[in-house]
């Protein structure tokens, strides 16, 4: 679920990147006023339990040779508290972007919001509203598998959208969107598993994490709960409509991005079997963003053909490019003999 | 304690490592989004942005061999992308390339160009982190004023991954010892939820200890460190050149290369 760079507009990552960057400081700052130092241990070695559980595989039924393992944010979300465990699980977004080189630096606030901000709170409120009133070992476990289906899945459907944001999806919107949809049900599903079972066994041995009563734990009044439910629906049903609608939004955004390709129709018009659609694409599917990429490759290639040189100066760009590099390297190593004897 | 530390070099020592973090941070970040915002169909060019931390990685004397494998650990999820590519957007092109000409599909130049991308951005980022020790990183950090908070917890977590991912080889280990044979999924997931919960448990004792210890020493929620960040001559040398060398491909280069 990692997200790349190559999925991302500039535009796109600039804005989650603010986005996270609001959103942590906003909780350190909240989370701070209420913690004691005490509790920043715990939470860093929590972080770090999340790396090591990650290690902790099993095999899976019906798929010989795929194996799962737990992902932890509803895990944490449930402990901790949603502020602490969405501070905790951001952590490890960032030390696998930057230790792990795991998802790329433009794309840390995408993955910060999809992995451990929507994840923790969504997970933590779906896991509160099932768990009311009073405490029940079943009804927590239902909670918690509920919560981790819908958890991982919020994230994963963000995934596509924004990428179908930035304009860069050359995969229909819908084909990528089932198929995350389809992945993650199926990880979130083991995720729920592995949560339940762990909360199990935790409630066998140390009942007292389990019925919330770890001191420290930020919990929140039921008004915020509801106003963030709230807004998850909307982001969620914003989500959705953009897919029902035939994605008014990403081509608008499409357009907005490129003004300066004015033969969209007529590229497009020109090959397989798609023209028919392009006429009424809003009928069925259509990736738009995808369209309107062609028509800005289209061109850029018809150029190319034309000029027949284009192609000897890119020759010559990366020929240079790559002697450059080998004379880099050769003078480092003479320097390097020079100095070693 | 034995693992693949994957920022060994940032203990060696070069005129690299020895830059402000603040400073290189800023560079790879700003360099990071000039290759992501280059055109989508010239994989040409990208030759060109690929010099910049190809140079830094042999400077700092980071193995090249190394780099690539880390690349290749870390590119699965790219590699599915870019191989959907050629799939979906079938429109025949004709590249041309110096003496060679060949026809192909717009999706296999995307694919190319997004491979190219994520090449050059990883050299960029593992350049970054393999010549900057993660504690000079989030010294750097905090006074670009992230949260302490936030830098506390990612200088715990940093300290502390480590430690447990040995715990967790343990556990392996013993498992492997005693299971054998596969025990079917029931077996299998009451199993693995043991290990997570024990790991669990001993996690919260640890930090327990750890917290005694540490307020028993006179921790109060804040880092303190010995060495004074300062931007020196060298960080302004480098910045400028770096600067320079996006510039320069920006401005000549990029209009010229298709």
């Amino acid at each position: 679920m990692h997200m790349a760079n190559e999925l991302l507009s500039i535009p796109v990552a600039t804005g989650t990147l603010a986005i996270a960057a609001a959103g942590l400081g906003f909780l350190c700052r909240k989370v701070r006023r209420v913690i004691a130092a005490d509790k920043l241990a715990l939470m860093g070695i929590l972080g770090a339990f999340v790396f090591a559980g990650q290690m902790v595989n099993f095999q899976l039924p019906a798929m010989p040779g795929t194996s799962g393992h737990m992902i932890g944010a509803v895990l944490l979300a449930i402990i901790l508290g949603p502020h602490l465990g969405a501070i905790v699980i951001s952590s490890v977004v960032i030390i696998q972007c930057l230790i792990f080189q795991d998802g790329g630096l433009l794309a840390l606030g995408c993955n910060i919001i999809n992995m451990a901000l929507v994840p923790s709170y969504l997970g933590y409120y779906v896991y509160r509203i099932v768990t009311a009133g009073r405490f029940s070992s079943v009804r927590a476990y239902i909670g918690a598998m509920i919560a981790s289906v819908l958890a991982v899945q919020a994230g994963a459907i963000l995934v596509p959208i924004q990428a179908a944001l930035s304009g860069v999806l050359v995969v229909p919107l819908s084909t990528f969107l089932i198929t995350m949809i389809g992945i993650h049900f199926l990880v979130g599903f083991v995720e729920g598993l592995m949560t339940v079972a762990v909360l199990a066994y935790l409630q066998q041995l140390r009942p007292d994490l389990v019925a919330d009563s770890l001191p420290g734990k930020v919990r929140l009044s039921r008004k915020a709960v509801l106003a963030t439910l709230a807004v998850f629906a909307v982001i969620i049903a914003a989500g959705l409509s953009l897919l029902a609608s035939d994605l008014p939004d990403g081509l608008e955004w499409s357009y907005a991005e490129r003004p300066d390709q004015p033969d969209f129709k007529s590229s497009v018009s020109n090959q397989d079997s798609r023209i028919s659609e392009v006429d009424d694409f809003q009928s069925k599917y259509s990736p738009l963003p995808d369209y309107s990429l062609r028509a800005s490759k289209v061109g850029a290639v018809a150029e190319q053909e034309a000029d027949v040189g284009a192609g000897w100066t890119s020759f010559a760009g990366v020929v240079g490019s790559l002697l450059t590099m080998t004379a880099i390297w050769l003078t480092a190593w003479i320097l390097r003999k020079k100095q070693s004897p | 304690m034995h693992h693949a530390h994957i920022d060994k070099f940032a203990y060696q020592d070069s005129a690299i490592h020895r830059l402000d973090s603040r400073v290189k941070a800023i560079v790879v970040l700003v360099f990071t989004a000039v290759v992501i915002s280059l055109p989508r169909t010239s994989p040409s060019i990208l030759a060109c942005y690929a010099i910049g931390p190809f140079a830094i990685l042999v400077w700092a004397r980071i193995p090249l061999r190394f780099v690539f494998k880390q690349i290749l650990l870390v590119s699965p999820f790219v590699l599915v992308l870019a191989l959907s590519c050629p799939l979906y957007d079938k429109t025949p092109v004709t590249l041309n390339f110096g003496p060679f000409h060949w026809r192909s599909s717009l999706g296999w130049l995307r694919c190319f160009v997004i491979l190219g991308k994520f090449t050059v951005t990883m050299l960029a980022l593992i350049g970054l982190v393999s010549t900057t020790r993660f504690n000079h990183l989030l010294a750097g950090l905090q006074r670009l004023r992230v949260p302490r908070l936030l830098v506390i917890q990612l200088g715990f977590l940093y300290r502390y991954i480590f430690v447990l991912i040995d715990r967790a080889h343990h556990i392996l280990r013993a498992r492997a010892g005693r299971k054998l044979r596969h025990l079917g999924f029931r077996a299998e997931l009451r199993t693995a939820a043991s290990m997570l919960g024990s790991l669990f448990i001993r996690s919260i004792d640890t930090a327990e200890h750890i917290s005694t210890a540490m307020q028993a020493r006179g921790f109060d929620g804040r880092w303190r460190t010995l060495s004074k960040l300062k931007i020196r001559r060298s960080d302004v040398l480098f910045a400028l050149i770096a600067a320079l060398f996006m510039l320069g491909l920006h401005v000549f280069v990029r209009p010229v290369l298709p």
